[in-house]
């Protein structure tokens, strides 16, 4: 340790009489005036790497103009006398020797564009993660590899060019995708931020899944009322156009510049309507379906709203269960058979998807569902819960006082593939079942759980549920509860780990399988938009943490549950972020965008697609120019991530930035002795 | 196989009070306890079994008469649960189990029947005062003979068959044939605990509860046999007359303590007091006051014309023998005794 530090002195005492002196002759034989910085990096680089050597052998090199050793290259002091130093001694490129590129290029880069250098005029060699830690274990080759890795560095900035970005046309609009909760807080938020929003939902109804749901936890008001809210919202903005039977059904073009066509279906119902005559319409429509809106406990007509006071208030009919027998017609004058679907095309510089979630419908079997008449899902239970009127729950026509919950169905699964936990479902369930304790008369609960998650504030449900007496019998993954019908009566039983592994059963009158959530069966708008998805199969953003509301298509956000489970509140807080980084990408009307991308050289290319098939975002079009069939790159879809280059067998696409000139030059430095 | 019965708390609720559903199983009262050991895992093990309504298994449990409530565990209950209070309600509603007569259930839940059952007993005391137009000799002998005849009585009827109920719960259905040897050669924890109990001492911080108990328990046995055998209200002995003196403002001296203690709630043990707890208490210190009160009016000669206090002592003496002993807390002190006697054999 002391060895250690006097040594760090040591170092410390040579940073500051090592500054090389000025050559008079170089100064004139090259064109470039190259610094080249050489980092201690406080002892990290400095105990294994001999950086003096290596700042007096690269001072040697063709075109630099002068070479420093530094204790700490990123510090403020050695940042600002680079500045100093570009400015004062005209420097035109520069090399900094330390850590990784990922910590500290931008750092770098910065620099030189203080100092009015462009910063492609800067090239970062990485001695440190790649050298020094990497051989602390042999000093002298440690040095002679940093020494060849400084070289390399700076054959490449002596080929270096100053690039500028990429300036593109940004329509102001953004389109949203789903109205559910994310979709119409988003859409409330981009308007009020001042551009043009298309909301486009694909069912005849705004609000997605909460307007199923009634009574909410975890301030108490009821689904009907946010989406109210919401609603009144939007129809108060101009900038705002709704559409609803809408899908998108193509897409083109890319960040700046989307180009969608939407299907949209007709409600053959007039908007001018008599509301009225419509009711008459729905009472005599003699076609009975499952109603999916209250998950299929409940039967609709073909013409059909999902609750009373939905919005838009207007009624639909469900084209493909109507058979056309014209009994509506007869009563009502606002039936319009003929309307037809449309198209429309329209633009958007982003696209915000908040498409939702749907819920986790248990195979036939599992745990009784679909063979024991009493077993049900929690969405069923939310609604058999809000249709029941009195002090009595009834299903099918009997009592209910014993409910068993089954929790984390289709949720943190050993065997199937949603390893993930559902978030929402132990509150929202501990939610319902208080609701239902309260409302009705002599309800006992039993919770079969793996662990109660009602994380934050959510916990003061679960405290309230258990002081009101509800029990909580809890088993391992391994070891799930079992329902089975014992003379005519529905039995969950369990291990309980919480009595000893003793085995528990209930008589229960219903069984509520707390189910999870699941990204949308239909994935054709992620299909459609190229939207990548994470393990989960929800879709993903580029990272958890710091860019959690992007993807990796340029221009695409995503919102609420449609990117793995949330409530609301989780909903909301996605969706005003995804607003605000989708008006970040076209609040200005114009996006600039990164140099380094691919180039074509139309002489060269022979149109054969290898390039468009290697390309992972679909950058190149074939284009007839002068005659010739060539590829065009699209350049704000071009990451540059150079796929393409080691396919083309004519060697006609370069690398802004990383020519095969620069990177040979490069590994010719390397190789050099 | 066990059914859940979630309506048992409610039940348990009428032999004391307390939000035993707010547990969350996070056994912060078993770590707690420094009686609970793990072949005798208390209080969540019986809190669970209570709030899962097992009434079956609980019949079966011993543990409830391990636990000395020296309220660790409701201090640390981060649910307030009441875990300790929780081991006392099943103390009662155990004895109530065990009783084969089930007056002790009756009088745990209805504070009706026991003002009921105390006033016919008062009612008869005064009735037989007056039928022996208020003889001081004649109702110092029944009163004696009574006192024998009480003992011999509540201890064959309703005491033994209740222990030999409490012994088939918890020892016979639950163990495979114990050699009778084993009983005799364990039989000595019975009296070591019924009068020392030793096990206070594993709980408590300091020493004083179990002081306070044990100058109790010596007073009030000793006080009974000297009243019965050395006839203390008849003797000349000057020497029985002092002991008797001094039992009795033992007994009365101690209860004052523990009466203050649950006026003041100033222990988690003082902090709730069931209706049987105050009577308890309470019988026993009037009990003392007024047999040492009696004596003393003997010794001066005050008796002849104050003949109400001895009544009045009757009175308190026949509501204690005849209900709180047999039905009442004092029980539990039998028990505990026999629980740990029980347990050492079944080990
Ligand atoms: C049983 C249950 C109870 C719940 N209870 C609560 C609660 O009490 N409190 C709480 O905070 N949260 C609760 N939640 C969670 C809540 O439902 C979600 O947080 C919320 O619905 C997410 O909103 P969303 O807008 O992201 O998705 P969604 O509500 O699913 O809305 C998505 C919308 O997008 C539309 N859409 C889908 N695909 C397309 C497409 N291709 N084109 C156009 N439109 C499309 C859908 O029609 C829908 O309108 C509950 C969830 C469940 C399952
Ligand atoms: S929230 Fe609860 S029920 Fe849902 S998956 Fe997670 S642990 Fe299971
Ligand atoms: S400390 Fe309280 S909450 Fe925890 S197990 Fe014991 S009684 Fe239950």
């Amino acid at each position: 340790m002391k060895q250690d530090q006097s040594k760090k002195s040591d170092n410390i005492q040579q940073a500051k009489t090592s500054v090389s002196p000025v050559r008079e002759d170089s100064k004139v034989a090259y064109k470039k005036r190259i610094g080249v910085y050489v980092c201690h990096c406080g002892g990290n680089i400095s105990d294994y790497v001999d950086v003096e050597k290596v700042r007096q052998v690269v001072e040697n090199e063709e075109g630099v103009f002068l070479a420093k050793t530094t204790m700490f290259a990123c510090a403020d002091s050695n940042q600002k006398e680079m500045v100093e130093d570009i400015v004062t001694q005209k420097l035109d490129g520069v090399v900094v020797a330390s850590c990784s590129p990922k910590l500290h290029l931008l750092t770098f880069r910065a620099v030189t564009e203080r100092a009015g250098l462009n910063k492609y005029n800067y090239v970062h060699a990485n001695i440190r993660e790649q050298v020094s830690w990497a051989h602390s274990d042999n000093k002298q080759g440690a040095t002679e590899k940093a020494i060849r890795i400084v070289r390399s560095a700076i054959a490449k900035v002596r080929r270096s060019q100053a690039l500028e970005p990429i300036k593109v046309e940004a329509v102001r609009t953004v389109a949203v995708i789903g109205a559910g909760v994310a979709g119409m807080k988003a859409a409330v938020k981009l308007a009020k931020s001042g551009v043009l929003v298309y909301l486009i939902e694909r069912e005849f109804f705004v609000g997605g899944r909460v307007a199923q749901w009634d009574n909410l936890c975890i301030s108490d008001e009821t689904g009907k009322e946010l989406i109210t809210r919401l609603y009144d919202d939007i129809l108060s903005h101009k900038n705002i156009t709704l559409f609803t039977g809408a899908e998108v059904v193509e897409k083109s073009g890319s960040i700046g510049n989307f180009s969608l066509k939407v299907k949209i279906t007709p409600r053959y119902i007039r908007m001018q309507c008599n509301k009225g005559e419509l009711q008459k319409a729905i009472d005599v429509c003699p076609v009975e379906v499952p109603d999916k809106f209250n998950f299929n406990i409940t039967k609709r007509k073909a013409i059909y709203h999902n609750y009373p006071g939905e919005y838009p208030q207007l009624p639909a009919i469900d084209i493909e269960n109507c058979t056309r027998c014209g009994e509506c017609e007869k009563v009502c004058s606002s039936i319009d058979f003929n309307q037809k679907p449309e198209y429309l095309d329209i633009r958007a510089g982003s696209i915000l998807l908040a498409t939702g979630f749907d819920p986790y419908e248990p195979k036939k079997g599992e745990f009784g569902y679909g063979e024991i008449d009493n077993v049900v899902t929690l969405p069923q239970f939310k609604r058999i819960v809000h249709y029941c009127n009195g002090d009595k729950l009834q299903f099918k026509g009997r009592n209910i006082h014993n409910i068993a919950y089954i929790y984390c169905v289709g949720s943190r699964q050993v065997n199937g593939e949603n390893k993930y936990c559902s978030r929402y479902c132990c509150t929202s369930n501990i939610y319902t079942a208080i609701d239902a304790k309260k409302r009705f008369k002599d309800i006992n609960n039993f919770h079969f759980n793996r662990g109660i998650r009602t994380y934050g504030k959510q916990e003061i449900l679960y405290d309230e549920s258990s002081r009101l007496g509800d029990i909580y019998l809890q088993s391992f993954e391994d070891n799930p509860p079992e329902v089975k019908v014992v003379d005519g009566k529905t039995v969950v039983s369990i291990n309980d780990i919480l009595t000893q592994d003793k085995k528990l059963e209930v008589e229960a009158d219903l069984v509520v399988l707390v189910t999870g959530m699941v990204p949308r069966k239909d994935n054709s708008i992620g299909n459609l938009l190229k939207v990548p998805r994470g393990r989960d199969k929800f879709f993903n953003e580029i990272h958890m943490k710091l860019r959690p509301v992007e993807t990796v298509i340029d221009g695409i956000t995503i919102a609420g549950a449609g990117q793995g489970p949330k409530n609301i509140v989780e909903s909301m807080t996605s969706a005003l972020a995804a607003a605000t980084k989708s008006f970040t990408i076209v609040a200005s009307g114009e996006l600039a965008l990164e140099p380094t991308i691919a180039k074509v050289s139309k002489d060269d290319c022979e149109w054969c697609g290898k390039c468009d098939d290697a390309c992972p975002y679909d950058a190149f079009t074939p284009k007839e120019i002068d005659g010739k069939t060539v590829a065009v790159v699209n350049k704000s879809v071009c990451k540059g991530c150079g796929m393409c280059l080691p396919v083309c067998p004519s060697n006609a696409i370069q690398l802004t930035g990383l020519s095969d000139d620069e990177v040979e030059s490069m590994i010719d430095a390397l190789m050099e002795n | 196989m066990a059914r859940i019965n979630p309506g048992f708390t409610k039940a348990l609720k009428r032999f004391g009070a307390f939000d035993v559903n707010a547990c969350y199983n996070c056994g912060n009262c078993t770590a707690v306890c420094s009686l609970s050991d793990e072949n005798n895992s208390f209080p969540r093990k019986m809190v669970r079994l209570s709030v899962l309504g097992l009434e079956g298994e609980l019949k079966n449990s011993l543990e409830p008469w391990l636990c000395y409530y020296c309220g660790e565990c409701s201090t640390t209950c981060p649910r307030q649960a009441e875990p300790g209070e929780l081991m006392m309600s099943l103390r009662r509603w155990l004895t109530a189990q065990y009783d084969w007569t089930g007056l002790s259930g009756l009088f745990y839940r209805s504070l009706t029947a026991v003002i009921t059952a105390f006033i016919l007993l008062a009612t008869g005391v005064l009735w037989f005062a007056s039928a022996q137009n208020f003889n001081p000799d004649r109702l110092l002998h029944t009163g004696h003979y009574f006192e024998m005849l009480a003992i011999a009585g509540v201890f064959v009827f309703i005491l033994l068959p209740n222990i030999i109920r409490m012994w088939m719960l918890t020892v016979y259905s639950r163990h495979e044939k114990i050699p009778v040897k084993k009983y005799f050669k364990t039989f000595g924890e019975l009296f070591v605990h019924m009068f020392t109990q030793k096990r206070t001492l594993g709980c408590d911080k300091s020493k004083t509860r179990w002081t306070e108990h044990l100058i109790l328990v010596f007073s009030y046995l000793s006080l009974l046999f000297t009243t019965v055998f050395l006839d203390w209200f008849g003797t000349n002995s000057k020497s029985i007359i002092a002991l008797g003196y001094i039992e009795s403002a033992a007994i009365f001296i101690v209860t004052i303590l523990f009466i203050v203690a649950r006026m003041k709630k100033s222990t988690e043990v003082s902090k709730h007091s069931h209706p049987s707890d105050w009577m308890f208490v309470v019988w026993l210190s009037l009990l003392g006051a007024t047999a040492f009160v009696v004596r003393l009016f003997i010794d001066l000669d005050m008796l002849e014309n104050n003949i109400w206090i001895y009544i009045v002592h009757l009175i308190i003496l026949v509501q204690w023998a005849l209900i709180i002993v047999p039905f009442g807390k004092w029980t539990h002190f039998l028990y505990r005794s026999f629980a740990m006697w029980f347990l050492k054999v079944a080990e």
